[in-house]
């Protein structure tokens, strides 16, 4: 007798991956585990997950635990001046690099991914911000905040100097309001286009008047608010800020919209249907949109593992570049972080300055002729130390990791590395093909292996 | 009209478009000529351009009375009519006038103006006269909004406002460097060679997400070199002949031309020429610059229409303000407010626009304005960009004849 209710179709979807014949526990699932829900593990984190199995590894993912020996003890104390010097300094571009180096040597990549996730869903540019002190804090925001329920963290988003000065809350007055935070707030922060009228949003600007900025701090100047009667998504009241953002979190459509931006954190082009989809967004609204819970059950499910979703997406900058220092270990005497956000920025991601309230348009739009000389040259200069530091020494990886000394071993190594498989046919033979049919392995070789590969179709995505 | 081969044969080039590198299979698209293809280059004179200078008043009285040590001889001005000419540093803008490539907007400012570059330019680049609107959008980023269209700075410094949108998408360009591929570069072409066809995809993987979108990239990336090809092929023609002078300004519109010539996505380049800001010892460095930004011009202009492709562009030229009437005792101007705006192409109507201040009319020793600069944005938008401006703007401004049939 089985008396277990049918499961749910919702919960099919993210019922839990357990290997088995058909998806097993393998290279290729570990090396996207880390590449998209991290920044790319090295070859040693790779091993070791392979022996662990799923549960394990994304244990430690989701705990901070998955990075080895190569967090820094004093990693925190670091950051914390690195931050302190850029903001004292004045230097957007030293503030870009203390995030380079979280991303580098934290022991949190799932949650830095969730951070710059965040940056892009709350797209703020110092650009018109024009203060780092409040861009670090609100950076700081995303990372203390992004996985709680949702209200936490829009809360405090949306009442920080950041978002008030970029979305121009302090010139919304009873007298003059000014729409922009309240149109962003329903449109890009919570429901998304379509779910809410021109009326909705003039209300809800009226109910974020006072709402403004002063000594670097939230302030409500109740002089400015505008007290009378609003009807926001049908709801009739002398709303107040706080009850606008009340009246947002319950709306189903804000359950939906952070399904889709988890959905496109965590999967690649046609990997997760409409079912999905709903069944996601049933589960935040059931749990109190808890993001934590959410990224959890993504982590752990059939889905995230399925042969559709690996190697599906498009890697945004920060990702390319995060994850070839990572996997290629140049992290004890790392590429210069300075340099690696301004190639970050080259490739079109520059930190701290998206490119408008969107943020960035990513997927297919990260490839264009610009971006794709930007890699292929980033490739270079990464692995041959130019203008970013030490050049690598792959054939000294390769044999840290007690793989052979001939090419073809090498291109083996390094194609599991950065790619999650071994070289296919076609692949090798281009590959063979660009080195010219070298046949000895020597440290020149092993680095051409390396750019070519970083710098083939295959490399971009993940 | 084309022949019916020429019809034949692109219409061969655009059945095989998804295998032609996208560069190729665009270009067949532009050859027939359409709205779209039209592009606004728009080029910042930084710091306030000394305007009653550049297109110069001669016979006015306030300028002779307030003009001394400044005042341009009249036996060496190159005349537009009996009472304006241009400074004799413009030659090159002269040429383009009397090829009717030029159109100049007289007295162009906006009420109550800031006598601030930054407030100013502000005014300027976003179109909005209220302070608490510049840190946003841009008159361009707003306009090009609705399509989403790719807007490209040409310089070293930050995107300028006038090109942030909500939705457009600014970017900025430094090097012609960006384009090309360094070290290993025939090696890692070979990486992107096409994928080879798998007769018989590995079971379980048919029809997989990650091969379209592999063969996405991978066209991508054959699109991009060729496109780098394209580029520098463009430079070492060296440019069909054209003849740029070896100035920044000119450097950057040639840059410009090239990517026009491998048809760059972008509807509008922005690029700047600074160094207006001429308080002291003006005649030379004033004359310098005028010559940079004529001989840049022309040579951008020629080079175009040596491609056919002058009828795609025109270049609107601004600074945030003028300079005051009176000369200060530097033999310099201190900050003024109306000046002329240039528009320059050849589907431009060529000639003179609107009415020269009365320089004998002063508001603390500068002009009044006499054309608001928003009917220029407005004319250009809509009849140029084909693109609404109301929202741009923050209204609607009456349209100027700046542009033939």
């Amino acid at each position: 007798m089985n008396d277990k209710p049918p499961l749910h179709e919702a919960e099919q979807v993210w019922s839990p991956y357990i290997p088995d014949e058909r998806m097993p526990w393998n290279l290729a699932r570990v090396v996207h585990l880390h590449r998209r829900a991290g920044f790319a593990a090295t070859s040693s984190e790779i091993q070791r997950d392979l022996k662990d199995g799923p549960k394990t590894s994304i244990e430690h993912l989701l705990s901070g635990k998955a990075r080895d020996a190569s967090v820094p003890t004093d990693f925190e104390r670091v950051a914390g001046l690195l931050a302190e010097a850029a903001v004292s300094a004045g230097d957007p571009t030293r503030l870009k690099a203390w995030w380079v180096y979280r991303l580098l040597f934290g022991p949190d990549p799932l949650g830095e991914r969730l951070a710059l996730m965040w940056h892009h869903h709350f797209a703020t540019s110092n650009a018109k911000v024009d203060d780092l002190a409040a861009m670090r804090r609100q950076n700081e925001l995303f990372r203390a905040l992004g996985r709680k329920p949702f209200a936490e963290l829009l809360t405090a988003v949306v009442r920080d100097p950041a978002v008030l000065i970029w979305l121009d809350a302090p010139a919304n007055r009873k007298e003059h309001p000014n729409e922009n935070l309240g149109r962003e707030l329903m449109e890009l922060f919570t429901l998304g286009v379509g779910n809410y009228s021109e009326n909705d949003v003039k209300d809800a600007a009226r109910a974020l008047t006072g709402w403004t900025v002063e000594d670097g701090e939230f302030q409500e100047i109740a002089g400015r608010h505008d007290d009378g009667d609003k009807t926001i998504l049908g709801k009739k009241g002398a709303w107040k800020g706080e009850d606008l953002l009340k009246i947002l979190l319950e709306y189903p459509a804000t359950a939906r919209r952070l399904a889709v931006r988890l959905g496109k954190q965590f999967f690649g082009e046609g990997a997760l249907d409409k079912s999905g989809l709903d069944a996601l967004a049933d589960l935040l609204r059931r749990n109190n949109l808890h993001i934590d819970l959410a990224v959890e059950t993504i982590l752990r499910s059939r889905a995230f593992f399925a042969e559709k979703n690996l190697r599906s997406r498009v890697f945004g900058p920060v990702e390319y570049v995060v994850c070839a220092v990572r996997a290629l270990e140049m992290l004890e005497s790392s590429p210069s972080t300075v340099a690696l956000a301004d190639w970050m920025a080259l490739l079109g991601q520059d930190l701290f300055y998206p490119p408008n309230v969107f943020g960035w348009p990513g997927g297919r739009r990260w490839i264009n002729t610009r971006s794709v000389v930007g890699r292929a040259n980033f490739a270079a200069a990464l692995v041959g130390g130019n203008g970013l530091g030490e050049p690598l020494d792959a054939l000294k990886l390769v044999g840290r990791h007690h793989r052979g000394g001939s090419v073809v071993e090498a291109i083996d190594f390094y194609s599991e590395l950065l790619l999650g498989t071994s070289p296919t046919p076609a692949f090798s033979e281009r590959l063979h093909k660009a080195l010219g049919g070298t046949a000895t392995l020597v440290a020149e070789t092993a680095r051409r292996i390396v750019v070519l590969i970083l710098a083939s179709p295959e490399a971009q995505l993940g | 009209m084309f022949s019916r081969r020429d019809f034949l044969s692109r219409a061969a080039l655009v059945a095989l478009a998804p295998t032609v590198p996208g560069f190729l299979a665009r270009s067949v698209r532009a050859a027939t000529p359409r709205r779209e293809g039209r592009v606004l280059i728009v080029v910042q004179l930084g710091g306030g351009n000394d305007g009653l200078n550049t297109v110069v008043p001669f016979k006015d009285e306030g300028y002779l009375k307030n003009r001394k040590v400044l005042r341009l001889p009249e036996n060496r001005l190159l005349k537009i009519d009996d009472k304006t000419a241009f400074h004799p540093a413009l030659d090159d803008a002269m040429k383009l006038f009397q090829s009717k490539r030029l159109a100049i907007v007289q007295g162009v400012g906006y009420p109550n103006p800031s006598r601030s570059h930054d407030v100013s330019m502000a005014v300027w680049q976003t179109a909005r006269t209220d302070t608490e609107e510049h840190k946003g959008n841009g008159w361009l980023g707003r306009a090009l909004d609705a399509d989403a269209s790719p807007l490209l700075f040409v310089g070293t410094t930050e995107l300028p406002a006038a090109l942030r949108g909500r939705r457009s998408s600014g970017s900025v360009l430094s090097r012609l460097e960006e384009f090309h591929l360094v070290g290993d570069a025939a090696a890692v072409r070979t990486m992107a060679s096409p994928l080879t066809p798998n007769p018989s995809p590995p079971k379980g993987r048919e029809g997989r997400q990650e091969d379209d979108l592999l063969a996405f990239v991978q066209r991508s990336f054959l699109d991009a070199f060729t496109t780098c090809d394209r580029l520098a092929e463009v430079a070492r023609a060296r440019d069909s002949g054209a003849n740029y002078p070896s100035t920044g300004l000119a450097n950057r519109l040639q840059l410009i031309a090239r990517l026009l010539k491998t048809d760059f996505a972008a509807r509008v380049f922005y690029t700047a020429q600074d160094g207006y800001d001429t308080h002291a010892a003006q005649l030379p460095t004033h004359a310098n610059l005028l010559r940079e930004l004529g001989g840049a011009l022309r040579a951008f202009l020629d080079d175009l229409a040596a491609s056919h492709l002058a009828e795609r562009v025109a270049v609107l030229v601004f600074s945030e303000f003028g300079r005051q009437v009176r000369e200060n005792a530097g033999a310099g101007t201190d900050h003024g407010t109306a000046a002329p705006v240039f528009l320059a192409g050849s589907r431009v109507q060529n000639g003179l626009v609107g009415t020269a201040p009365n320089l004998l009319d002063l508001v603390g020793n500068a002009p009044k304005m006499t054309m608001d600069f928003r009917r220029v944005y407005a004319t250009v938008l809509e009849e140029w960009l084909g693109l609404p401006s109301k929202d741009a703007l923050g209204g609607t401004y009456e349209r100027l004849p700046l542009f033939g049939k």
